[in-house]
């Protein structure tokens, strides 16, 4: 016994010490003799593998600068972090809405003058991207990839309900309908399918209200969550809870599997339309590749239907030079190089997402994996297209309006109510932020 | 007390090191998160000094109060849970079965599942649809509840999921349970007082520094209770599983209140140096047990 | 005594009953959640997020091919390249808990039994320092790291740890309050130094005190998420905790096989050295009787003063 205990001991250890000196090293490959460049990027797995083919193809075809991709876990926090210790990356990969509070803290170096003298003049794209990349009239960042939110639906899931497939909801009353008409109980009352529901995948609790002609802010930046529009958009949402009861609701949607699994709701027919992206498209492939399904414009409410002007939240990723970075020069060098349109389209068709150039090459739309690209184009070229509201407290707000909406959800708050809420807590915040602004330009 | 002789200089080197550590890693970050308490700073921005009105806000946050409501609930039903139960825990397998051994392995293994996949398995456990917890209530013949997303079951889901990881004050309490003399127990035994009795009286005091270190360590981990909530159910619903961390959390990396954050974080400490102080007042009336 | 009380014996022979049935009983509580990781790190993926356990038992050969495509998936993945993130777990954990062990114990000792001013001043210093919450420090010490050149390095994850760590501190002082003084006092006659009394009396006596910090740190650190996420840049540093969410954040697919998989790996050095250490601190006679046969043959009063006294330690 003793005996063998030692000897497990001695195992591993000697395994331990093994792995240490003859293991696995980084295959730190950086050469010596050139500028090298650290770009942090959220992307991992097939988003990761694209990006790193053309950060590696930059490495190769210039012998002056040396990229290294490096995926980072909870980017935010950690850019936050190394800005604030001094000691930040050359490139950062974050999301449009982290722009306004990283500018106003002056964190980010403005590319205006950059991308002017590289020729990337802002028409070069669709004009719902310009607006993501400025804050207070400077341009601090340079777009990646985008895509615009659509309704998905499951044809399979329609016919079987009874509901023609070529239908489209186009109002949140014809949604309704087909809510109505595909939502089954089972003998003891409780939701086996139904045709949509807000909390699947409930991502966007605070986009509701723009497909009712309501706004989250007004021009100065003051929060407008009372306005009319989101008044009766939250009231539709709350007549969910009213309708099939909450404790229902609640059963039905921890039925439903998680969103990156084959067990997603859409893909199983549990729910038969749910607002995505286009990298929908790329569950679809994994998953369930014979699914029939079909994509049209978020329905909005009928006072505000307009076929050629559809509703739909557009969003993309960007990439900026973080303050203090060390070579400012060679990474928009980088930057610039990726923003080349043959680039930017391998690195869409690849996250199964938009470009957002105005121009696409010839037959990018038919390559791609997803068919339905076109319809998530028409919303991201649409004068009603909106982006995530620009303000420096948007994460505020928006965790404002997930607690509420959850709230609502439960049926322990009116949509007055909760808007209320969102509203009283923007605003002390908004205040806050500029009172705080105020007094440091008074210094 | 040994060492008597030697000079003062020679004895502080027992503890220099840790004078040091001290300071460099925890001393002077704490004093510079005090100063950042007492301005706006962001993280990305210069700070600005402005006096205590970081804690003047305190007392109009109405969610900074419901945190600490929610972590002083969380704390007052899991610290004595704990307790019981890994003291119940160690005597049981600190007998002499055969099945002590391998029912240890089972009971400190939880402590070591990486977060993400003891997050997982419990999401699945409460799940009110498919999961184990439901199945067992519909199979007794009852309709279980929405585990994660109804008010007071979340934080009962919580604090069960808690208790599965009380394997590290087990192991200390099974430490301690082996130092307890012999002769002390039969002697008891000899006086005529029953198992239990024999339990409270000779052994409890006998482990009684353990038993401070487990509820000191139990009352930290409750009060920066962070990662579970945060991945099963976000602080909801209605923020009834929001806890004092995660809210500093959110403050300082999502809303960008650095100093505000820091303020939070020194009334935490705080708040954990008085329930420290509770849980040793309390431990002293361990004596009177004899 | 065994003569003494003959109703005593009937109930002894119930007690290990009872104690079986409560045995069995957490045992398995606390193996279902365990179970189902380990049942779905051997499923396919289809199979892992349907309602119940299904592994097709009929066919033993498909759940071990099926289980050897998952265990080697997460072996040879080379976008996660779980052998690198073992040997960085390997390399940051065995520095910090071997400087934690040697650190605390010496401090610890010092504290307990070394005649120090300020003693008490410095013991709630130690308990001041446990209770502090690391996003309280996480900034100001990601600025101290950098301005020392140590960002991009493993030495943030274990070089404070030769410093001393708190938690480890404060149990080796308690335990070492708890040695009855008699052992020392009976050394320095003898004429050792504190030194000698630490390494020759104290230390042997310690084992289990020892192995338990040992132990509790290394899973601590083994675990850890927070200090690797916000020290670490390079993802060929990230240790295995860090690592781990790769699995999570892969744009819309979670693999949960390979996650359970690698969390299984993850998970087996730990309870490796747990099983390894168990007789240390639980089979092994008790230390009091090994370093002292005199202590046992003291009245049971006299040994119940001192230990009263010990139980006091931590005024």
């Amino acid at each position: 016994m003793e005996v063998t205990r030692r000897s497990a001991i001695g195992l591993m250890g000697a395994s331990a010490a093994g792995l240490v000196l003859f293991g696995p090293r980084a295959d730190d490959d950086v050469p010596t003799d050139r500028l090298v460049l650290n770009y942090w990027e959220k992307w991992t797995g097939f988003e990761g593998v694209a990006m790193r083919e053309l950060v590696d193809e930059f490495n190769r075809t210039q012998d002056r600068l040396f990229v290294r991709y490096l995926a980072v876990n909870s980017i935010n926090h950690k850019a936050m972090i190394s800005i604030a210790g001094g000691a930040p990356p050359d490139v950062i990969g974050l999301w449009s809405f982290n722009l306004p509070a990283y500018a106003e803290a002056g964190a980010l170096l403005p590319m205006d003058d950059l991308a002017a003298s590289a020729g990337l003049t802002p028409d070069r794209w669709i004009d719902s991207v310009r607006p993501l990349l400025r804050h207070e009239g400077r341009q601090w960042a340079m777009m990646t990839t985008c895509g615009s939110l659509a309704l998905y639906l499951n044809l399979d899931v329609l016919e079987s309900a009874g509901v023609d497939p070529a239908f489209e909801p186009r109002t949140i009353k014809e949604l309704d309908d087909l809510n109505d008409r595909v939502t089954l109980r089972s003998s003891r009352g409780s939701i086996q399918r139904m045709g949509f529901v807000h909390t699947e995948p409930g991502w966007w609790s605070w986009m509701w209200g723009f497909q009712f002609g309501g706004r989250l802010l007004n021009e100065s930046g003051d929060p407008t969550a009372t306005d009319a529009g989101n008044a009766d958009a939250y009231g539709w949402v709350r007549s969910y809870p009213d309708r099939f009861g909450a404790e229902k609701l609640l059963s039905f949607q921890s039925g439903n599997g998680f969103y990156g699994t084959a067990q997603n709701a859409f893909l199983q027919g549990r729910v038969a339309s749910v607002v995505q992206g286009p990298w929908l498209a790329n569950l679809i492939e994994v998953y369930a590749p014979n699914l029939r399904y079909r994509v049209v414009p978020v329905p909005v409410a009928e006072a505000v239907y307009d076929p050629d002007a559809p509703v739909g939240l557009f969003d993309g990723d960007v990439v900026v030079i973080p303050r203090g970075a060390a070579h400012p020069e060679a990474s928009f060098e980088f930057i610039a190089w990726l923003q080349n349109r043959a680039r930017l389209e391998r690195l869409a068709l690849a996250h199964r997402k938009n470009t957002p150039l105005r121009q696409a090459s010839a037959g990018f739309f038919e390559r791609h994996p997803n068919r339905s690209i076109r319809v998530h184009r028409r919303l991201a070229s649409s004068p009603r297209a909106f982006g995530v509201p620009r303000t420096r407290v948007w994460p505020r707000y928006e965790a404002e309006f997930d607690t509420s909406f959850e709230s609502l959800w439960i049926g322990r708050l009116s949509a007055d109510d909760m808007l209320a809420r969102v509203q009283t807590a923007i605003e002390q915040e908004t205040e806050f932020a500029r009172a705080r602004r105020g007094a440091r330009a008074d210094v | 007390m040994t060492s008597s002789r030697s000079s003062l200089w020679l004895r502080m080197l027992w503890v220099a090191p840790w004078m040091v550590g001290l300071a460099l890693f925890y001393a002077v970050p704490l004093a510079m998160s005090l100063f950042f308490s007492l301005t706006d700073a962001t993280m990305i921005e210069p700070p600005r000094f402005i006096g205590l009105d970081n804690y003047a806000a305190l007392a109009r946050d109405r969610v900074f109060w419901r945190c600490v409501a929610n972590t002083a609930i969380y704390a007052a039903v899991a610290i004595p849970l704990a307790m019981i139960l890994s003291l119940w825990l160690a005597a049981l397998l600190s007998t002499r079965h055969a099945l002590a051994k391998p029912v240890l392995l089972l009971v400190f293994a939880p402590t070591v599942v990486p977060l993400v996949a003891a997050s997982m398995i419990w999401l699945w456990i409460f799940n009110s649809d498919h999961g184990l917890l439901n199945m067992l209530f519909t199979a007794a013949g009852a309709t279980g509840p929405n585990w994660l997303t109804t008010h007071g079951w979340a934080m009962s889901a919580l604090i069960i999921m808690s208790l599965w990881s009380v394997g590290q004050s087990v192991v200390i309490y099974l430490a301690a349970l082996r130092d307890v003399p012999r002769p002390l127990i039969e002697s008891a035994s000899l006086e005529g007082l029953g198992r239990f009795r024999r339990f409270v009286h000779v052994v409890l005091p006998t482990i009684a520094p353990a038993i401070l270190f487990n509820a000191i360590i139990q009352t930290i981990t409750a009060w920066q209770v962070f990662a579970a909530p945060y991945i099963m159910t976000g602080g909801g619903p209605d923020r009834s599983t929001y806890f004092y961390s995660h809210y500093v959390y959110d403050q300082a990396f999502v809303f960008q209140h650095m100093g505000y954050a820091a303020t939070l974080g020194w009334v935490q400490c705080l708040l954990l140096a008085v329930c420290i102080g509770a849980v040793y007042l309390c431990w002293r009336r361990l004596g009177d047990l004899r | 005594m065994k003569a003494a009380h003959p109703t005593s014996s009937r109930r002894r022979r119930v007690w290990p009953w009872v104690n079986g049935a409560c045995l069995s009983l957490v045992g398995l509580v606390f193996a279902l959640p365990l179970a189902w990781m380990l049942v779905t790190s051997f499923q396919s993926e289809t199979d892992a997020l349907s309602p119940g356990l299904d592994l097709p038992i009929d066919r033993p050969a498909a759940i071990i091919s099926q289980a050897h495509q998952n265990y080697r998936t997460v072996l040879t993945d080379e976008s996660v390249n779980f052998p690198l993130l073992f040997r960085n777990t390997i390399i940051v954990v065995s520095l910090g808990v071997t400087g934690t062990v040697v650190s605390s114990t010496i401090v610890a000792y010092g504290l307990a039994r070394v005649r120090l001013p300020a003693r008490r001043a410095m013991l709630a210093m130690t308990v001041v320092a446990m209770l502090i919450p690391f996003p309280l420090l996480m900034v100001p010490q990601f600025i101290l790291y950098a301005k020392l050149g140590w960002i991009g390095t493993f030495l943030p994850l274990f070089a404070p740890f030769w410093f001393g760590n708190a938690f480890s501190i404060f149990l080796m002082y308690l335990f070492f309050r708890s040695l009855p003084a008699e052992l020392e006092e009976a050394a320095q006659l003898d004429g050792c130094s504190a030194w000698t009394c630490f390494t020759r009396v104290a230390l042997p006596l310690s084992k289990p005190a020892i192995a338990v910090i040992a132990l509790l740190h290394f899973t601590f650190m083994w675990n850890d998420f927070l200090a690797p996420l916000v020290f670490l840049v390079d993802r060929d540093m990230f240790t295995v905790a860090l690592g781990l969410h790769f699995y999570q954040s892969r744009a819309g697919q979670t693999p949960w096989t390979l996650l359970m998989a690698a969390s299984v790996l993850t998970m087996l050095p730990v309870l490796m050295i747990f099983v390894l250490a168990l007789r240390t601190f639980l089979v092994s006679t008790s230390a009091f009787r090994h370093a002292s046969p005199e202590t046992r043959s003291t009245s049971p009063g006299r040994a119940s003063t001192s230990h009263r006294t010990a139980g006091r330690g931590a005024h």
